[in-house]
């Protein structure tokens, strides 16, 4: 039967239907609930794998790292330190470790994918689709936690290996590593908001990120530390999370585990804030 | 005009091009000196301010002979790095960018195309350990104990990792490859070498396999220029540095004359 010999009246509902299908669903504006799950999931998936790809580079070097400074400490200090807060110095080294490469590369991973979004111009992908301020700092944040979490416990693995790692308190262990990436993750958000060359996120990585993360009693133990040195270190946030995560494993802290929690906390809402209303203003992002 | 259209006639060697490739490659790793600078610096002393604190909160005495015994590692290691972070970042970049055609057009041979790339890495690490030795000795004692070894162990080291990042340079084609040499392997050999601990605190096998690490000559080498303190002999890391280093030279410039992963 050729086209044209359909009856009339047999393909007019099927065209009316079609042509209302059209109207009502597919010209509407796509409607989503209080939070666009579909698009704050699809962001997420992209920032891990964005790192997944590359994990030789995300997740092992991390992870080698982490090994070659256990073995210098251990072989510089090993044979004169004694035991710190009822552990030996190596014990008391491996959590420090593992909290140093999970929150350094938290803050990689979200500073790098922000940063050369905006560089080679692809940031709209990002501005463009249906997603919120909330959304855009929650998926991209929680790619950083990821990795921060992934690099965790590949260390934690390879270390594992040469020194035995308890788990004395399991709720403080999850903790701070999860705060603590997270926090990272968000001010790795911020710096890629913040910079506009490779040159300053370098800057901010040398001269901010590394010299809090070594100087944050990963090595060494603050309460050892004379009095102003102390003070120093307990102003540190990065302090809090090595010290809360290094309680978790051996059962030992130098600082206040109370004002820790609250500190993590605190600095992560803070830094969701400011987040949202950089993402809210388009600041460094939009014309 | 017929002065003008006649081709350039070089001696034996391009001494002009030559030296503007090295001029270029040097200054290329020095210009933005806030963060190509200063980066090191702070890595440096963040490295000797954690030793210097984990020794001392430990209780063992002798933190200042510590610090003296790790500085001139430190300042070794950083002129290595930024020799190699140097020659290998300026041969990938130029790759990504497809100006390498201004490498290969121009009138030099491999050989000088070697040398320059060489010169500019060398002394952009010198100047970059230099600056980490002034910074370092606010803390920690420097002496010159020989500068004959000094310099000889401190050129062997930026030479080798120059050569490195040159050969990597060739080789790589995505910035994965130089971060993977990093490391993977100048990392570890770096760190593995003797840097932050005497050879005698390793165990046996590690103190046999450190010999075969030729970045343990060179960091032994220069603390030797500095301290008089050596744990190997000195003609035998003499002889391994040279020998590599020849080695590295020789193929890089089989490499560039073939035109290997540069040409089509």
């Amino acid at each position: 039967m050729r086209r044209s010999q359909l009856p009339a009246a047999a393909v007019a509902p099927k065209v009316r239907a079609i042509m209302s299908d059209m109207v009502s669903t597919r010209l509407a504006p796509r409607r989503y609930g209080r939070i666009n799950w579909i698009g704050l999931a699809a962001l997420y998936r992209k920032e891990v794998r964005r790192f997944w790809a590359v994990a030789t580079q995300t997740i092992l070097a991390p992870m080698v790292t982490g090994l070659l400074f256990l073995a210098i400490f251990v072989l510089a200090l090993g044979r004169q330190a004694g035991t710190i807060g009822g552990v030996s110095y190596m014990e008391f080294l491996a959590p420090g470790l593992i909290m140093m490469a999970m929150t350094q590369n938290a803050f990689a991973n979200t500073s790098s994918s922000l940063l050369i979004a905006k560089v080679q111009g692809n940031i709209v992908d990002l501005l463009m689709p249906p997603l919120s301020p909330l959304e855009l700092t929650l998926g991209v944040a929680l790619g950083g936690l990821t990795r921060g979490l992934a690099v965790g416990i590949a260390t934690a693995a390879a270390i594992g290996v040469f020194v035995p790692l308890g788990a004395a308190q399991p709720f403080f262990l999850v903790f701070h590593a999860v705060m603590a990436s997270l926090m990272l993750a968000q001010l790795g958000v911020l710096a890629g908001i913040l910079c506009e060359k490779f040159d300053h996120m370098a800057a901010v990585t040398n001269f901010v990120v590394t010299p809090l993360a070594f100087l944050s009693g990963t090595f060494y133990s603050t309460e050892r530390l004379p009095e102003f040195g102390q003070l120093l270190a307990h102003l540190n946030p990065f302090f809090y999370m090595i010290d809360g995560f290094r309680y978790g494993m051996i059962g030992h802290a130098d600082g206040s585990l109370v004002l820790g929690i609250g500190v993590l906390g605190g600095v992560n809402l803070a830094l969701l804030a400011v987040n949202y209303r950089a993402f809210a203003r388009g600041w460094r992002l939009k014309a | 005009m017929s002065l003008l259209a006649q081709p350039r006639r070089f001696g034996a060697v391009n001494w002009l091009g030559l030296a503007t490739l090295a001029w270029r490659e040097g200054r290329r790793g020095l210009k933005d000196y806030n963060y190509q600078l200063l980066g090191p610096i702070v890595s440096a002393l963040l490295y000797l301010a954690i030793f210097h604190l984990a020794w001392s909160t430990i209780g063992a005495g002798g933190a200042a002979a510590m610090l003296a015994f790790i500085a001139p590692g430190l300042v070794v290691f950083v002129a290595c790095e930024k020799a190699f972070e140097n020659a290998c970042g300026s041969l990938i970049f130029d790759k990504h960018e497809r100006v390498i055609a201004d490498l290969l057009m121009a009138p030099l041979s491999p050989i000088e195309r070697v040398l320059g790339y060489l010169g500019g890495a060398c002394a952009a690490g010198w100047v970059v350990g230099a600056a980490v030795a002034i910074a370092a000795l606010l803390f920690a004692p420097l002496g010159l104990h020989d500068p004959l070894a000094l310099v000889f162990f401190g050129l062997m080291g930026t030479v080798l990792h120059s050569l490195i990042g040159i050969l990597v340079g060739i080789w790589a084609e995505k910035w994965d490859s130089y971060a993977a040499i990093h490391t993977f392997l100048l990392l570890p050999l770096a760190f593995l070498s003797g840097l932050f601990y005497r050879v005698q605190d390793l165990p046996a096998l590690g103190q046999a396999l450190l010999l075969f690490n030729p970045v343990f000559y060179v960091i032994d080498g220069f603390r030797y220029g500095v301290s008089g303190e050596a744990a190997a002999s000195l003609g035998k890391g003499a002889v391994v540095l040279v020998a590599v280093n020849l080695a590295l030279f020789v193929l890089a410039w089989v490499w560039l004359r073939r035109g290997y992963r540069l040409k089509p």
